[in-house]
């Protein structure tokens, strides 16, 4: 059986994680290609709803990523999701959803490496932890892809 | 309850109020809301330890308010609840009288919702014992007998939204569950939908929630659902130092600290 | 039903190395709703968007995804050539395949694959895009100036002289800033008050400059075109009109020994007061905070003395609200103060200074009348120790920056005592001399060969006092770490160049950023230096980063350009990215409860109360409504609206939804 390949969704905001990861490329620096990136203005308009929509589609982990503190293109979107990530977070885990598979991060538009390295860490241990079966389960996710990953 | 009695007879007498929100004997053992419109009915407002069910959940209902100005019955977490609904505009002083009860079971009337806030934030929102202990249960187990625990608990649940019908913050006139483009919540009563109905709601009432457990006590099931917000409640004091609800409206989730703090991103 | 056209983008070999185009196109030609799919090698090229062009009449294309490098690089162009071929610009998206994929993984089966899907969450988004207009809004040509220093005089003349109105605020009671405190000028040893007072004067002349002295920026409210500023204007305790500058006043005032602020405290001043002989304007202020009639109730010397009735004990503070349309930031910078070099003595020993002391020292119109004569007893030091980077470069202190002028003024210093000081010694301590700039270089070279200064190249570790002595101990790093012992008369610290206090709460007020060192932030570190990330507010000189004069007047000018370009049009265009509060048919009107949550956590107050009245004119419903022209398009609002009633076009919910969807799910 082929090694298990996880689905991994970024949410990242436009102006810091996205250039970030634009420098990544324009640096040529190689990563792993498990993940997808959706592009959002800003981390305060990440709707947290959307995470757990990524986990009933399947996805093994997520990478939530925006602008340092103080660096927010909109001043204080980062400020706001920060809040609301400490107590979403606190909520999933304690309904028993695995924060371990959802990884927050500040990537800046500098940060080009960070950002290869923030993906390739989230890569390796979601593949040690394996697909997200318990949601996929409760999602009633096709079976083969339970099995096969 | 002279005093509660008599004084709604006079508010309804001099028109100062339209309709007056108390308790009444309901049956067996149960209490009831009561909405009082005419002086004569006044007689059957009762008030004893058993009046829990929190009133407030009715003073953003149209019907009600379509009434007039109204005064309500109101122990403290239904005052607390007043507040939060008056730092986000949905009562105030020209449409509602607090006829407070307080925890000694005395009456006092309050010119207005200032005074109420003074009144309430004499005390602080403490979880009880009881619910402290089931807090400590569930942080004790692992993530996954806490997951058991959850998809056990919420299975049953049939999505019948007593819970929300009986939240005095769950006035919004379309719920989240409800919008269908895009389809936040899924539909079915199944371990998914409820799931993430559920997560949604605590976080919806994150900040705002003040812990009277009304969406407990209407749940037919008893599904433990207010430990969801009790502990947003107990993370919201830990992390950002708690909060009261305040006619100020610096609302927990739509304000932030440059410096809050946290241990998880990298 | 969606005709959505797709091209996908070889560029050159950039993508088609690492993932096979063909098949991205062929596999997103299969897709629902798409009517059209290539490949080209060059989409940005003329031919490239002349197939967009053709297919989107040929086909009559509803919506276009290009799939080829980073939106950030070339969004406006393919938006653009969709808006030449007819259709609404904010109907194209583009799939990120080159820095988001090909340049960032090896060629294989798993890159085509994330290609794919890449391509069909964004044709899976475009289903759901709407036409969008531009917002167009009026723009108030005036501008604001804060900070009247070099950079600030700079911008304003230049927006002044292009023909549109500048308003000029300064804190200080004269406009000149640091550069009215400096000696010469580096590397022409011209002086500074000489090529800087005639452009005071113009300032002060200008038909189209406002300038207010004493005054400071109380708030702002609004956006770029249309922003309304409140200013305060200090109380001065005189009345201008009347006042004619006499000086009677500051020779009577009996308060006399108040450390002057232009002369770094070396020099004193009175209570009521003129900076310095060539402030504009020329007319004194009273500082309430050392007036005995303010402390004391009593004195009003300058009252009975002034031969105009001019004195006013009872002005008050008055705030101005002013209409402007763009904004230069212009606050300068400032130095580390005492207390921040312990093991250098400042401010335990009196001759251990701060270079902009010096500059006072050595120039004619300071406490010394240009003469070198150090502050404990008068005597012109014989010996003279300049310590570089005293402060800066020093990560342990917190400046990890290099202040970037210390060199170059530390030479000009030298040199200049060494041109006053017939046979001084003059020791330089640095770590590294940066003269990066045009006769920068050569000048320092003059320091060290033609007058005979002496640069050790090393870090002094203290200094203390011995036998009337400052004693500087260093090491020359070049001579093996040898460590080295000064007896100096006098040692003058390069202190590093840091942001002016209360830079914080300003940018908190205009809503701009900043940097660790509470730097105001440029927009893009190389091609907008002059921005911020605030649309109408723009940065000149040190307040930005420490700068020398020529660089903080071409910012200065730079920035003048800026606002310009905005003023040369009566409307300025918006991208339409921005939230909206869903309305709907009455009894409804909106989905909005009016919790107002939204209100508290917009970082630009662009969300007000609308009341929605019946025909009696009663409030039936009071909702959220979003101002246009003040939301940038964050979002923060629309992420925890409990009813999901206000959304952000461009990025709406059903969008953002769709593409977690599509990106999980084939078909």
């Amino acid at each position: 059986m082929a090694e298990f390949e996880p689905k991994i969704v970024a949410f990242v905001c436009n102006w810091c994680t996205y250039a970030g990861a634009d420098l990544t490329g324009t640096s040529r620096i190689k990563y792993a290609s498990n993940v997808r990136i959706i592009r959002f203005p800003c981390t305060g308009r990440i709707d947290y709803m959307l995470l757990l929509k990524a986990f009933d589609e399947g996805a093994d982990g997520i990478i939530v990523s925006g602008c340092h503190p103080n660096d927010c293109h909109y001043t204080s979107g980062n400020f706001h999701a920060r809040r609301r990530w400490i107590m979403f977070r606190s909520l999933c885990d304690f309904t028993g959803i695995d924060t371990d598979r959802i990884k927050f991060s500040w990537v800046s538009a500098a940060e080009g490496a960070k950002w290869a390295d923030i993906v390739n860490a989230t890569v390796a241990s979601i593949r040690e932890l394996g697909p997200y079966t318990d949601y996929k389960k409760i999602a009633k996710y096709p079976e083969k892809e339970v099995t096969h990953g | 309850m002279v005093d509660l009695i008599k004084r709604t007879k006079e508010l309804l007498e001099t028109s100062e109020v339209k309709v007056v929100i108390g308790y009444e004997q309901g049956s067996g053992n149960k209490t009831r809301a009561l909405f009082v419109e005419k002086p004569e009915d006044a007689d059957k407002l009762i008030f004893d330890s058993r009046c829990v069910q929190n009133l407030a959940a009715y003073v953003t209902k149209k019907e009600i308010k379509e009434k007039g100005k109204m005064a309500i019955t109101a122990t403290l977490p239904v005052m607390r609840s007043i507040i939060q609904l008056a730092s986000e505009f949905q009562v105030n002083d020209s449409n509602l009288l607090v006829l407070g009860i307080t925890p000694e079971s005395k009456m006092i009337e309050f010119k207005n919702l200032v005074e109420v806030e003074a009144f309430v934030h004499q005390f602080q929102i403490e979880i009880d014992d009881r619910n402290k202990e089931m807090l400590d249960r569930l942080e004790k187990m692992t993530k996954a007998e806490r997951w058991k625990f959850w998809i056990d608990e919420l299975t049953p649940c049939f999505k019948c939204y007593a819970c929300r019908a009986a939240c005095p913050m769950c006035y919004c006139s379309r719920c989240t569950v409800d919008v269908n483009q895009p389809q936040w919540i899924p539909v079915s009563s199944d371990e998914l939908g409820n799931l993430e109905w559920h997560i949604m709601r605590a976080i919806h009432l994150t900040g705002r929630c003040i812990d009277c457990d009304a969406c407990y006590n209407a749940c037919p099931l008893a599904i433990p659902i207010n430990l969801l917000t009790k502990k947003m409640l107990v993370d919201a004091k830990e992390h950002f130092g708690g909060y009261q609800p305040s006619l100020k409206g610096d609302h927990l989730m739509s304000t932030y600290k440059p410096d809050d703090k946290e241990n998880f991103i990298q | 039903m969606s005709k959505i056209g797709v091209f996908v983008c070889h560029c050159g070999e950039n993508i088609s190395a690492t993932v096979d185009c063909a098949r991205v196109a062929e596999t997103a030609g299969n897709y629902d709703g798409v009517a059209f799919s290539v490949d080209y090698k060059y989409m940005c090229s003329d031919p490239g968007q002349n197939l967009i062009k053709n297919a989107i009449k040929e086909q009559g294309l509803t919506g276009v995804v290009v799939a080829s490098c980073s939106p950030r690089m070339h969004e406006p162009t393919f938006r653009k050539a969709c808006a030449e071929a007819g259709l609404n610009p904010f109907m194209c998206e583009m799939a990120n395949l080159r820095e988001h994929c090909s340049w960032v993984h090896e060629k294989g089966e798993a890159t085509t694959e994330k290609a794919i899907d890449l391509v069909r969450i964004l044709v899976e988004k475009v289903k759901y895009n709407h036409s969008l207009n531009e917002i167009k809004v009026p723009v108030t040509k005036t501008a604001l100036v804060i900070g009247g220093g070099i950079a600030g005089i700079q911008a304003s003349l230049d927006i002044a002289n292009t023909g549109h109105k500048v308003i000029l605020i300064e804190k200080d009671p004269s406009i000149g800033g640091h550069m009215s405190q400096l000696s010469e000028t580096f590397p022409t040893l011209d002086c500074s008050q000489c090529i800087l007072t005639p452009r005071m004067v113009e300032v002060a002349q200008h038909p189209n400059i406002t300038l207010y002295t004493y005054a400071e920026l109380e708030s702002l409210e609004g956006f770029i075109g249309n922003f309304k500023a409140k200013i305060r204007r200090k109380s001065k305790s005189i009345d201008e009109k009347l006042c004619t500058g006499c000086g009677l006043c500051t020779t009577k005032c009996p308060v006399k020994k108040i450390p002057s602020e232009f002369n770094e405290g070396l020099g004193k001043r009175t209570a009521i007061y003129v900076p310095f002989p060539q402030a504009v304007p020329n007319k004194p202020v009273i500082d309430r905070a050392n007036c005995t009639y303010y402390i004391k109730g009593k004195c009003k010397v300058c009252e009975i003395v002034c031969p105009t009735g001019a004195i006013r004990f009872d002005q008050e503070d008055q705030i101005m609200e002013v209409e402007i349309g763009a904004i230069v930031i212009a606050t300068g910078f400032t130095v580390k103060q005492p207390d921040f070099f312990p093991e250098y003595g400042y401010g335990k020993f009196p001759d251990v200074i701060t270079g902009l002391q010096f500059e006072r020292l050595a120039s004619a119109s300071g406490p010394t009348l240009g003469e070198i004569r150090r502050p404990s007893d008068g005597k012109i030091p014989e010996k003279i120790v300049f310590l570089a980077c005293a402060g800066s470069r020093d990560p342990a202190k917190g400046i990890p920056y290099c202040s970037k002028i210390c060199c170059m003024y530390i030479a000009k210093h030298a040199m200049l005592y060494q041109h006053k000081v017939h046979g001084g010694k003059s020791y330089v301590f640095y770590m590294d001399i940066r003269a990066g700039g045009k006769q920068y270089e050569e000048f320092v070279r003059r320091a060290i060969e033609d007058d005979g200064v002496n640069y050790v190249r090393g870090r002094v570790s203290r200094i203390y006092e011995k036998n009337g002595k400052l004693i500087v101990a260093g090491v020359d790093t070049l001579l093996n770490a040898m460590p080295v012992e000064i007896d100096a008369d006098m040692v003058v610290l390069a202190t590093a160049g840091v942001a002016n206090e209360g830079a914080e709460e300003l940018a908190q007020k205009l809503h701009v950023s900043y940097d660790p060192y509470k730097f105001f932030a440029e927009a893009h570190p190389k091609l907008k230096p002059v921005e911020t990330n605030t649309a109408g507010i723009f940065l000149a000189g040190a307040c930005q980063a420490p700068r020398d004069i020529p660089e903080s007047v071409a910012m200065a000018s730079g920035a003048a350009v800026k606002v310009a370009a905005l003023f040369s049009k009566d409307e300025l265009t918006r991208e339409p990215i921005i939230a909206v509060v869903n309305r709907q048919a009455p009894p409804v009107y909106s989905s909005c409860v009016g919790c107002f949550l939204c209100v508290s956590a917009c970082p630009y107050q662009a969300i007000e109360k609308e009341e929605i009245k019946n025909r009696n004119g009663e409030v039936i419903k009071s909702i959220a409504k979003v101002n246009p022209g003040l939301c940038q398009g964050c979002g923060t609002c629309v992420a925890f609206c409990r009813t999901k009633s206000i959304d952000i076009q461009g990025y709406t919910n059903e969008q953002m939804y769709t593409e977690v969807m599509a990106l999980l799910n084939e078909y």
